[in-house]
């Protein structure tokens, strides 16, 4: 009972980490990135890189950060600020990213998979059991991440600026508040938050050029129906993290992988706002 | 444009232009279908089994620009139907002997079980109240949903590695090259007909502006469905013949990536093209399997590189920015005559034959309606009655509630309490477009209208109800009853039918939905401020149409107007909204002298009517 409880914690943990900078990036830029699975992967092979190093584990994240900001600060520019208008194509343009990003992985490591050292190993008594600690690790990650995130939205000028542009961008505009470069930092960061995710995720499981698709696919349905609310965001991995523990455990992993995206589904049917407050 | 009583100008007629394209379409069909007759003699073995498959993927590419590019319609899932076409074709095969029975019953299976889940997803996507974005992430669930369902079959269905090898139609790689090429082409010209028909033009017309069709009467989601299901069905056809030819069916024939790469073949040929999309998805996949030998990945990389360059830079794609290449090129050929139909006068339109003098009900019955959000109550027990031949002005200041009233009698399920009758038929919880068949016409506060369409196309969406649309043909005339008659002369519109309504002014785009209302004959008419921007030889005018509707034809009209100056000249009755209430429910002389409503409306004692109280504003 206490390992579900503590699977369910840590998969929210888990899917928060990775859904967290598509959430910004559609509260702020109102566009879905759809490259966000490829940025995964990126930073998921950042991992790899440092491992083939021989550098420590613990560069993997710092290392995929750097990448991710860079790429994201490039792709802002080239792709995503010309399709602000359209929003729909801005979607086709960055999974037209993410196939390029994924076919340049594949020619330059191959289709095979493969594996990252664990900056941490084995696992550490808790409540009357022992747990993996990297998964533990991971949730105070997310928990970190997701404080970090709200501190800066509501404690600094650049947070400020964001939630105006989140909440009104023309007005914001007319009141002298630079939202090219508000979208432009929001990108990058989000980028960087996803390779970040995807570094962070490799030790628990194998890296390959697809890796990124599922997660991708999951934190696309978690941030439909959490609109652009980091709390909305943290109950739906909550919830919705908690059903696929459940049903993986007690049914089949096969249903299990369905389970946030068709819960997800059903509840934007019911209820448009999701887990945001209507 | 203050009254040129001119008539049309000279615009082709649709049918000419209708058949002078079909000429063009006709002779491309003809050579596409010379191209396949040919292809298997000229081309070597390879290639001819390649392009069976890409022909079948040309196919359901042309579906998928149908419903995306024509109506708006996003669908991620296209892939899925495709495969559950292909794998009642070899489930069957593959469970069961190989016997025309079988093969005539797994065909009608697939068909069936495509067109019942498109209905499914069409029921939970196009529900009231759903958003427009819903369609693509069910979709995009329903991808993930089938590969899953494919995999948790195990043997049954193969699990990942899929099916093969079972019996399947005896029949030569040239035969099969024939059937999907014909298939290919017989799609593209049948959906091209559709979508140059008269019924073509409402799949844009949903697709600019859902709302005003569901206010013409249109049931939007049936229609969205309908194309769903078809388009599934033609998708299942295809994954049959995909199935019956290459003997093997995969879990990623109805993934995700599959899904979005036909909406990228589509994106990339041309939206709302057909041909295009036609054509880069047989061209694509036909260099893809070539080149997946020698450079597998770094083909993948180019198609993703030039897809994303496409988006950002040709956001038309790529047909018709060679199209328009070439059309620069070439010398200056004959410009492009604008195309119109004709107007002509409906039959005589008169809801009196329909009501027997005295017994008939009241046009619209309101009870106790009331509307709130939360705690903030917008209006409070509102009731009264229009009758037939009223002109029944609806005043107050701004925030009154006067729109949100008119949008409670125009959608049943905008009002928290209360009742509503038109034409002593309650309104429950009806949508829109069912409110509108009792007799409702709504024209809304800011000109909502069909950018993309032209002045012509917008009158005859807007008549659909009462005149059916071809779904093969383009009609020449446009049926007007007097009064839309009256207001697209007297607006220069009738000079302007083949200009698209995005050039239009805004005094004119105001018109036109005031006509296109007109023309759907309704008994009760709903305003809201139907003259701002117009002109004041305008305004006179449409006021004097206004009048003329209700005393000759017996309409009822609700006017939200601010112009005091008009409301009093053309009103039968006033009520004055103030705060969400119903304060004075009277004639125009009672309204006009009460000393009350002058303090309301101008905050201080003052006659209602005189020119220096009449500024125009704007409610919310």
């Amino acid at each position: 009972m206490t390992d579900l409880l503590l699977d369910i914690l840590t998969t929210a943990g888990i899917l928060f980490v990775v859904a967290v900078g598509l959430l910004i990036v559609f509260g702020v830029l109102k566009i879905i990135n759809f490259a966000h699975g490829g940025f995964l992967t990126l930073g998921g092979y950042a991992a790899l890189i440092v491992t083939e190093l021989n550098w420590s584990p613990w560069l993997a994240a710092p290392v995929a950060l750097v990448i991710g900001l860079l790429l994201g600060a490039a792709v802002e520019r080239l792709i995503v600020r010309p399709l602000y208008s359209r929003p729909l194509d801005a979607i086709l343009a960055t999974w037209g990213l993410s196939i390029v990003v994924v076919q340049l992985i594949t020619i330059g490591f191959g289709r095979s998979t493969q594996f990252v050292l664990s900056p941490v190993q084995g696992a550490v008594p808790l409540l009357g059991t022992s747990y993996s600690l990297y998964r533990l690790i991971m949730l105070i990650v997310a928990l970190v991440l997701g404080g970090l995130i709200g501190v800066v939205m509501q404690g600094t000028r650049l947070g400020l600026a964001a939630r105006a542009v989140i909440m009104n961008e023309t007005l914001a505009q007319s009141l002298g508040i630079n939202s090219e470069l508000v979208r432009f930092a929001t990108f990058s960061v989000g980028a960087g938050i996803a390779t970040v995710a995807g570094a962070l995720i490799t030790p628990l499981l194998s890296i390959d050029p697809l890796m990124g698709l599922p997660w991708l696919l999951n934190a696309f349905m978690l941030v439909m129906v959490s609109g652009t609310s980091l709390i909305s965001l943290a109950a739906a991995s909550l919830v919705l993290g908690g059903a696929q523990v459940v049903v993986s455990t007690y049914s089949s992993p096969v249903l299990g992988a369905l389970t946030i995206v068709v819960l997800a589904a059903v509840l934007l049917r019911i209820r448009p706002a999701g887990f945001a407050r209507a | 444009m203050s009254a040129p009583m001119r008539d049309a100008a000279p615009a082709r007629l649709p049918s000419e232009r209708f058949r002078l394209e079909l000429g063009g379409i006709g002779a491309l069909t003809l050579l596409g279908l010379a191209l396949v007759a040919v292809g298997p003699l000229l081309l070597d073995r390879y290639s001819v089994n390649i392009l069976i498959r890409s022909f079948l993927y040309g196919s359901i590419a042309v579906t998928v620009d149908i419903l995306w590019g024509f109506t708006g319609v996003l669908s991620f899932g296209q892939s899925a139907f495709f495969a559950i076409g292909a794998y009642a074709c070899g489930l069957a095969f593959s469970h069961l002997d190989f016997t025309p029975l079988v093969a005539v019953a797994a065909l009608g299976g697939g068909v069936v079980v495509a067109g019942l889940v498109a209905a499914l997803i069409a029921w939970l996507a196009f529900g009231t109240g759903v958003s427009p974005l819903y369609i693509s992430v069910v979709t995009l669930v329903l991808s993930i949903v089938f590969v899953q369902v494919i995999y948790a079959g195990g043997d049954f269905t193969g699990s990942s590695s899929g099916l093969s090898g079972f019996d399947t139609f005896d029949l030569s790689n040239e035969a099969w090259f024939r059937i999907a090429g014909v298939a290919l082409v017989l799609v593209t010209l049948l959906g091209w007909i559709f979508v140059r028909s008269d019924a073509g033009r409402l799949l844009v017309s949903i697709r600019e502006n859902e709302q005003r069709c569901r206010y013409f009467g249109i049931s939007t989601s049936w229609v969205k469905g309908a194309l769903l299901v078809v388009s599934a069905v033609v998708a299942a056809l295809a994954g049959y013949a995909y199935a019956a030819y290459t003997d093997v069916v995969a879990p990623d024939l109805g993934d995700f990536q599959f899904g979005t790469m036909l909406v990228i073949w589509v994106a990339l040929g041309g939206r709302g093209t057909l041909i295009g999309p036609a054509i880069i998805a047989v061209l694509i996949d036909f260099v893809s399997a070539w080149l997946s030998g020698s450079l597998p990945f770094v083909w993948q990389l180019v198609v993703g590189a030039v897809f994303i360059v496409v988006i950002v830079i040709m956001p038309q794609g790529l047909g018709p920015a060679l199209a328009g290449l070439v059309r620069r090129l070439l010398p200056r050929v004959s410009r492009i005559q604008p195309t119109a139909a004709r107007l002509a006068e409906a039959p005589t339109y008169d809801i009196e034959t329909h009501m027997q003098m005295g017994h008939a009900p009241a046009a619209v019955e309101i009870t106790g309606v009331a509307r709130s959000y939360g705690s903030l109550h917008v209006l409070e027990d509102i009731s009264f009655t229009g009758r037939r031949g009223e002109l029944v002005s609806l005043v107050g200041p701004n925030g009154a509630g006067k729109t949100t009233l008119i949008r409670c009698i125009s959608d049943g399920q905008e009002r928290t309490r209360g009742r509503i009758a038109i034409q002593g038929r309650e309104v429950g919880r009806m949508p829109p477009e069912r409110c509108v068949r009792l007799g409702l016409g709504r024209k809304f506060q800011t000109p909502n209208v069909f950018d993309a369409l032209t002045v012509a196309e917008s009158l005859r969406v807007s008549r659909s109800r009462l005149e059916r649309l071809s779904p093969w043909r383009r009609a020449d005339e446009i049926h007007l009853p007097e009064a839309a008659m009256q207001v697209a002369r007297a607006t220069g519109l009738v000079a302007q039918l083949g200009t698209t309504v995005r050039h239009l002014s805004h005094g004119a785009k105001q018109a036109l939905e005031l006509a296109m209302v007109l023309a759907m004959e309704p008994s009760v008419l709903l305003l809201d401020e139907p003259t701002a921007g117009l002109t004041k030889p305008e305004r006179t005018l449409i006021g004097g149409i206004l009048v003329d509707l209700v005393a000759k034809h017996g309409l009822c009209i609700l006017l939200i107007e601010h112009d005091l100056e008009f409301v009093r000249e053309i009103s039968s009755r006033i009520i004055v909204l103030h705060q969400g209430r119903i304060v004075l429910d009277g004639s125009v002389e009672e309204v006009v002298t009460s000393e009350l409503v002058r303090t309301i409306y101008t905050g201080e004692p003052q006659a209602i009517g005189e020119p220096a109280a009449a500024g125009p504003g704007s409610d919310g």
